[in-house]
């Protein structure tokens, strides 16, 4: 599965220096890279991949499980009541800890499957039948910030860390040289919480960092550095290209052994070809009508979030490796007023998420591609102030869609008020565990040293990361 | 199954390093278990605690190939390529070992079969020595002969010779000498951090002494360009940054840059490196400093240096305000200080040892602990002082005592000029009625209310005569009003008109601002409300409820509905700032037409800007003092007053005014002239380090490095695999009254022992990252981790040599520049010779001169120096840089200081430059040493749009035609020698002449003639000519 051009094979060492346990020992990792391209060696994952893409969809704030996805009749029942039991729900802020606020909506069977789902998300209901629902997740902090970076990077305080996606391009490189490997989609109007950080490559090498695309204004630029500065006309330009192509060839000759400075040649090439790659996977205009409504595009409700999902999907076909797509600020952080938010939040984020898995499904993509519908945490069955949720940690729900997980499958439960996992607990590490596995990597393989120690994204001694492999078919 | 697999190709690229056990791992058969892979994490994880570095049950030592292939007191414990006969496997099988804890059947398979195919990736019987029992960097240093070389006239010194011994043991030797044109532009660029100018390079060429090169060698390590070049990299190794980290908010450390100027000026002097780190461990000890002391100028440099201790991310300032969360922010900015001084210093990582033995190197939790109460006192979670306050003001002896003399004097007479103002102002008022008046004697209490008059829902209550937060006391006449987390007010029970009847009427509250605190430090708004009428958070109110938010140095803000979701600013009005000492205050105006003006009052008089409201914004209410954090402040003669003339004709009221403002325009300008007179505080702001007392403080030990988890208290030590007998840390005995505890200087004192094991250690720390730097290699490969679990050295001697040498010449690290680049390894070609390439493909033992990419520091720097615009400016505040709309960070051009050198611009963790991140600047979190030079496209596109790069072409281009007789082919030449430090070669001059004729085509008129060469300047800076050293 390769197309290499000339001496350098222009494939990850996957094999290579994954199989590294301790880098120290074994030295650097970028030598093994080198070695496996010098001995024309294929990239190989740790095991058979089920997947060889990811797509997040991050559902920023904290969606609230017991008014989407983790019905709670008892919860219900005892609305207005003190949580029984005396338990003290653990919250961010102390007015969180009000009586238990019930869920004033619906939730009925879906697809064949019958997983029970929310009326707030119709379009999620009707994938049920392709995705496997968590509904036991645990986190390890109720601060945004914290638990953004757990979910991100595994750990609560450090911010060097690097973040998922990059773990994965640099476990396995990517798929297609004219795009980023790590792709990112924040909302054009602002980043959501911690920025950057959410998409940062820490102490990996920096072209593994995430690659925000501008999906805003169609005049700027998707990408830093990516135009042509307009003092500069384009047959200048071209000829500009000419220019240092004919300089570093000569250059070469002096070092015709040299990788690096072939490379450097054959960037500026790549780099000419981003110029035009990229605005092209950006361009939505040849898409049909019909793709526009199922991803809600002809509505001003879903459009943006619809757009960010279609952008996804054509980024996904492209061969990016990892596309992170974000919401702005926090929309599910429904400490006021649960109830209205969240349906306004679902409201513009439902069909389009359902869009993208439909979609991918039907362009025979959803195999090789792995979906996870995820937040930092979840939130409290009690109210803070009359009507709101606070962050929850100990309990909440996610999804996860393609790359050989099960459909239709709903996984581990929640006790009788959706406050603390209780059946087939799965944390923030068992699921990057599991995500990577997904991948064909192994987590306590996929290593990098760094100050000395050798740090893996699920640091599995400390945190006991496990890959969950009942979700897998 | 996969979809039809896309073109799978690789955008990552990094420059390679190697060693003999990389080879070897990866000539292992992919599936056969591997060593390191599969057999050392089982040992690791099972059986090291009990037979490793700590304890060797049964004296075998299993973290350590030798130590396995050596066995214990049973002897052998593997016999390779036998399962059966190994004792290891023959209790594994049995499930005897590891104690409690059998191996599954796949560990045991793995390592069955291990053992089967021979145990590879251990030692054979002959290579395993006694040394094993000391590592091979925890040893004294000692000076390796200098061995016999056949090629002995390319040998210069004995690094040489070392490097020549592997040389010839493959049949190799070094390249011939460089040119003397590509020698000064690699010697420049790694001494200086800046390209040679052509002068220099056509003197040097033309030089006939035969020591030419080493003179320009000392001239270059004499250059204070030298100490920005090198002194970057301390501060890397050191974790310097600009701002706190660990909070997405990365606040500033704003006097950070004092250690970075300490640091470069170290380096310049050529201070003994062991001296330089004696400084920043214990400088103000050194010293003897006690906070409020003057001090000499030279010491100023001791205590600028102990900020090398707080490097460390420390978040903190700005944590959560709970006891738990402060105690987990501190702790980490303490393990922050371990890590990066064992880091920086001795090249282990004694942070594993936090929650576990360390499990390759002999450091028992226990003795992190004892290093971490080393640090304890200037970091001491229980008695914290936030990174902010870590400041002292420095100043000389004398120099102080004047100052307060004469501040004390000008403060005097600035409050009789006062005193004198307020009495005439009393005395020429405008006629009024006083409506409401509060001099705070007895009985205020009852003039005074949580609640606005008629508020059936008032505020969060605010205590009468308390001293907790949210409270309202009388101390000493005046009005204490204490803030506490929440919104609240403090209003007065009385309502008032404040919509006078009659054009031209007023209604005005003043009141003396007495201090703008109360305890702690100055309020951040002296904000208080007029017609305040109904505390009502819902939104729903309208009208009323106008906050005046007071501004300590600007106009003041004006909300109105506050608080409440429909809270507005209306803007801003005034001029002045609320600064203690004054009488602040509002005027409300009919002006006709249902208009009211709002007025700022600052002593009596109108000022600055005003606002228009109607009476809808001003209905019937009281007038308050507004509660919010960091609000609290002291206030007297709240007075509410309003205007008679309407009603008194005998007054002229236009006359009163015109003397109001002439009285208070003397006044003016008698205070500013007095203000005037007034200087800063003298001395230097430093951030620093020191105990916080001498008292020897509680350090616990944590059990699995948990806080709450808190075990027996130890006591301060060194590491004792590294402490020799006579020589382990001695802990202080300290007077009681002593301003620290001595404790760092006692582990200056272990660390830097003349001969001893640790400066030894220290020593190969240091020179193998130089030798890094140089080469783009360590001899060892993980220069943060010289311990057993780091790299093996790839040349033993040779490190020792550099190592011993860099010692014995009393720790001049100029000396230890000086012998590497005046080496012939360093001297030597870097073209490619088929034999060697053949032998040695990767270079290894350095046969040629190692071609390098440049820095990203020195990209930047030496584009801004072939342009002609590199400001040489040197110390002081960094450079602010700032992130884009579009999330560049770029250094704005338009702000003085952002063409100067990388090492001045804002090292601030979130926000690296972009673009010299894309050349792999760190971000630096810990502590950084070994970074990647990786070639990827987003640098290309970076070198063909990025502004800067854009910019910097059209400034070179400006320069050639200033320059030169603008031939294109001496124009040609002259660039390329600016650029690249030599001239063209035939093609490259032929290529280039040919582009600037005929770029011309793609341009009209006045961009015809500069254009091209802007084009042609931007490639030249975009070549593998100019961003690779040869």
């Amino acid at each position: 599965m390769t197309s290499c051009t000339g001496s350098r094979l222009q494939c990850s060492p996957r094999r290579a220096f994954l199989g590294q346990t301790a880098g120290g020992i074994l030295g650097s990792m970028a030598f093994h890279w080198l070695q496996a391209e010098q001995q024309g060696r294929l990239p190989q994952a740790h095991h058979a991949p089920r997947a060889d893409r990811v797509v997040v969809l991050f559902q920023n704030g904290g969606p609230s499980q017991m008014d989407l996805f983790d019905p709670k009749p008892e919860l219900n029942r005892l609305h207005g009541q003190p949580y029984p039991g005396g338990v003290k729900v653990e919250t961010l802020s102390p007015a969180g800890s009000g009586n238990l606020l019930g869920s004033p909506f619906r939730f009925q069977a879906a697809g064949q499957s019958g997983m029970v789902l929310s009326e707030l998300i119709p379009h999620i209901a009707s994938i049920a039948d392709d995705i496997t629902l968590v509904r036991s997740m645990t986190t390890e902090s109720v601060c945004h910030e914290a638990a953004l970076r757990i979910s991100h990077s595994g750990h609560a305080l450090a911010t060097d860390r690097p973040s998922f996606g990059a773990w994965l391009t640099y476990g396995l490189g990517s798929l297609n040289h004219n795009l980023p490997a790590f792709v990112v989609l924040p909302d054009p109007a602002g980043l959501p919480i911690n920025g950057t950080l959410n998409w940062s490559a820490g102490w990996l090498p920096a072209q593994h960092q995430g690659t925000a695309f501008n999906s805003g204004d169609p005049a700027a630029a998707p990408v830093l550095n990516l135009h042509t500065p307009p003092r500069i006309p384009e047959n200048a330009r071209r000829k500009q290209l000419e220019l240092i192509r004919r300089l570093n060839a000569e250059h070469l000759q002096r070092f015709p052994e040299n990788s690096d400075l072939e490379a450097r040649l054959k960037d500026f090439e790549t780099a000419a070809r981003m110029q035009t790659a990229v605005p092209a996977v950006v361009d939505l205009t040849g898409e049909t009508a019909a793709t526009r409504r199922l991803y809600g595009i002809d509505l001003p409700g879903t459009a943006p979030y619809g757009t960010r999902c279609l952008l996804a999907r054509r980024l996904l076909e492209q061969g990016v490796r990892f596309v992170g797509v974000y919401l702005r600020g926090q929309p599910w952080d429904t400490h006021a007023d649960n109830a209205n938010a969240t349906k306004a939040v679902a409201a513009q984020l439902d069909q389009p998420s359902a869009a993208l898995v439909r979609d991918l499904k039907q362009r025979g993509l959803l195999d090789s591609t792995l979906v996870v519908w995820m937040g930092e945490f979840g939130r409290t069955p009690v109210s803070q102030g009359a009507n709101g949720r606070d962050h929850s940690r100990r309990g909440f729900s996610m999804w996860l869609a393609g790359g050989g997980v099960k459909r239709g499958y709903t996984h581990g439960a929640t006790d009788d008020f959706g406050y603390e996992s209780i059946e087939k607990v799965v944390t923030m590490h068992d699921l990057h565990a599991t995500m990577l596995h997904c991948l064909g990597l192994d987590h306590q393989r996929l290593s990098f040293e760094h100050n000395g120690r050798n740090e893996t994204l699920t640091d599995a001694d400390l945190n006991h990361a496990k890959v969950v492999s009942e979700l897998f078919a | 199954m996969l979809p039809v697999p896309l073109p799978l190709t690789l955008t990552l690229r990094i420059t390679v390093l190697v060693t003999a056990s990389t080879l070897q791992c990866l000539a292992t058969d992919l599936q056969s278990p591997d060593f390191n892979r599969d057999i050392r994490p089982l040992l690791r994880n099972y059986c090291v605690k009990c037979h490793g570095p700590l304890q060797q049950q049964g004296r075998l030592n299993l973290s350590m190939p030798t130590g396995i292939a050596r066995g214990g007191a049973h002897g052998a414990v593997i016999v390779p390529g036998k399962p059966q006969e190994s004792y290891l496997w023959q209790l594994v099988d049995r499930d005897e070992m590891p104690e409690g804890t059998p191996l599954s059947a796949e560990q045991k398979n793995l390592l069955k079969q291990w053992i089967a195919a021979g145990a590879p990736g251990l030692p054979g019987p002959g290579q395993v020595g006694s040394t094993e029992d000391q590592h091979w960097a925890f040893q004294k240093l000692s000076r390796p002969q200098v061995p016999a070389v056949k090629q002995q006239p390319l040998v210069r010194n004995a690094l040489d010779a070392h490097l020549a011994v592997q040389l010839e043991a493959v049949g190799l030797t070094f390249s011939p000498e460089a040119s003397r044109e590509l020698l000064i532009r690699r010697v420049a660029l790694d001494l200086t951090g800046l390209p040679p100018s052509p002068a220099e390079i056509s003197t040097f060429i033309k030089d006939p002494d035969p020591q030419a090169y080493e003179h320009l060698v000392d001239r270059y390590l004499a250059s204070p360009r030298f100490g920005e070049r090198w002194g970057k990299h301390w501060l890397d190794a050191a974790g310097y940054a600009d701002s706190n980290g660990y909070f997405s908010a990365d606040t500033d450390r704003p006097l950070a840059y004092r250690y970075r100027d300490y640091v470069i000026r170290s380096v310049n002097a050529d201070k003994p490196f062991d001296r330089f780190i004696r400084e920043q461990l214990c400088g103000d000890e050194m010293v003897g400093f006690r906070p409020g002391q003057p001090v000499m100028p030279p010491d100023i440099d001791l205590l600028e240096a102990t900020h090398f201790l707080r490097n460390g991310q420390d978040g903190s300032d700005i944590g959560v305000q709970e006891p738990e969360a402060f105690e987990i922010d501190r702790r980490a900015a303490l393990e922050a200080v371990v890590q990066v001084t064992a880091t920086s210093l001795l090249g282990l990582s004694v942070h594993c040892a936090r929650c576990h033995d360390h499990k390759f190197d002999p450091i028992s939790q226990r003795e992190y602990y004892q290093l971490q109460a080393i640090f304890f006192p200037a970091f001491n979670p229980q008695d914290w002082i936030n990174p902010k306050d870590r400041v002292i003001h420095a100043y000389l002896p004398g120099e102080k005592e004047v100052w307060e003399m004469r501040e004390s004097h000008l403060r005097q007479q600035l409050a009789q000029l006062q005193e004198e103002y307020s009495v005439w102002v009393a005395a020429n008022r405008e006629p009024s009625e006083v409506l409401f008046e509060d001099p705070f004697s007895e009985g205020w209490q009852s003039r005074w209310s949580a609640a606005a008059p008629g508020d059936d829902k008032p505020s969060a209550a605010i205590t009468i005569d308390g001293t907790q937060p949210n409270s309202a006391q009388v101390q000493a006449g005046t009005l204490q009003i204490i803030a506490g987390p929440g919104e609240a007010w403090l209003s007065t029970t009385q309502a008032f008109d404040w919509t006078p009847n009659e054009t031209g009427d007023w209604i005005q509250a003043t009141f003396d601002l007495v201090d703008n605190k109360v305890s702690g430090g100055p309020a951040e708004r002296i904000g208080y409300n007029i017609a305040v009428h109904d505390f009502d958070d819902s939104g729903s109110l309208v009208g009323g409820n106008i906050l005046i938010d007071g501004n300590p140095a600007t106009a003041t803000s004006i909300y109105s509905d506050y608080p409440g979701g429909d809270q507005q600013v209306i803007g801003a009005i005034g001029a002045q700032g609320y600064v203690p000492g004054r009488n602040f205050g509002v005027r409300v105006t009919n002006i006709g037409n249902g208009e009211f003006r709002l007025e700022h009052c600052v002593d009596g008089l109108s000022d600055g800007a005003t606002l228009k409201l109607t009476a809808a914004d001003l209905p019937d209410g009281g007038f308050s003092f507004f509660y919010c954090v960091n609000r609290s402040f002291i206030v007297d003669n709240v007075r509410i007053e309003r205007s008679t003339a309407s009603v008194t004709t005998t007054v002229d009221v236009a006359a009163i005014r015109r003397a109001q403002q002439e009285r208070f325009a003397e006044y003016e300008k008698q205070r500013k002239d007095l203000e005037a007179q007034r200087t800063p505080e003298p001395g230097r702001a430093i951030a620093w380090v020191s105990d916080k007392s001498g008292k020897p403080p509680v350090v616990p030990f944590l059990n699995r490095g948990l806080y709450h988890l808190r075990e027996a208290d130890v006591p301060p030590n060194a590491l004792a695999a590294l402490s020799d007998p006579g020589a382990e840390y001695v802990a202080p005995v300290i007077a009681p009254d002593a301003a620290t505890t001595g404790r760092r200087t006692a582990f200056a004192d272990w660390l830097l022992r003349p001969h001893g094991r640790p400066s030894a250690l220290m020593a190969r720390v240091h020179v193998n990252r130089v030798w890094r730097q140089y080469f783009g290699r360590g001899i060892v490969e993980t220069t943060d981790n010289l311990g057993i679990g780091g790299a093996p050295p790839s040349n033993p001697e040779l490190l020792e040599e550099l190592a011993a040498g860099f010692v014995a010449d009393g720790w001049s690290q100029k000396m230890l520049h000086r012998r590497i680049v005046t080496s012939a390894a360093y001297r030597q070609s870097s073209a490619a010779r088929p034999e060697a390439l053949t032998t040695d493909g990767d270079n290894r033992l350095l046969w040629r001169w190692p071609v390098r990419r440049l820095e990203a520091e020195v990209i930047r720097d030496s584009m801004l120096a072939v342009a002609g615009q590199l400001d040489l400016q040197t110390f002081g505040p960094y450079v602010p840089t700032k992130q884009t709309a579009l999330g560049e960070v770029i250094a704005d051009e338009q702000i003085p200081g952002a063409l100067r050198r990388s090492v001045y611009l804002q090292q601030r963790r979130s926000q690296t430059l972009s673009f010299m991140k894309v050349f792999d600047a760190p971000a630096v979190a810990t502590i950084c040493t070994t970074r990647p030079s990786s070639t990827v496209p987003l640098q290309s596109l970076a070198l063909l749009n990025s502004d800067f790069v854009v910019a910097r072409a059209e400034a070179f281009a400006t320069r050639l035609l200033a320059e030169t007789d603008a031939t294109p082919r001496e124009l040609v030449r002259y660039a390329w020698q600016i650029a690249v430090g030599r001239l063209p070669t035939d093609t490259e001059a032929a290529i280039s002449t040919d582009f600037i004729e005929t770029q011309s085509a793609h341009y009209s008129g006045d961009d015809a003639k500069r254009r091209p060469i802007a084009d042609f300047c931007q490639m030249l800076l975009a070549s593998n000519a100019f961003l690779y050293l040869e």
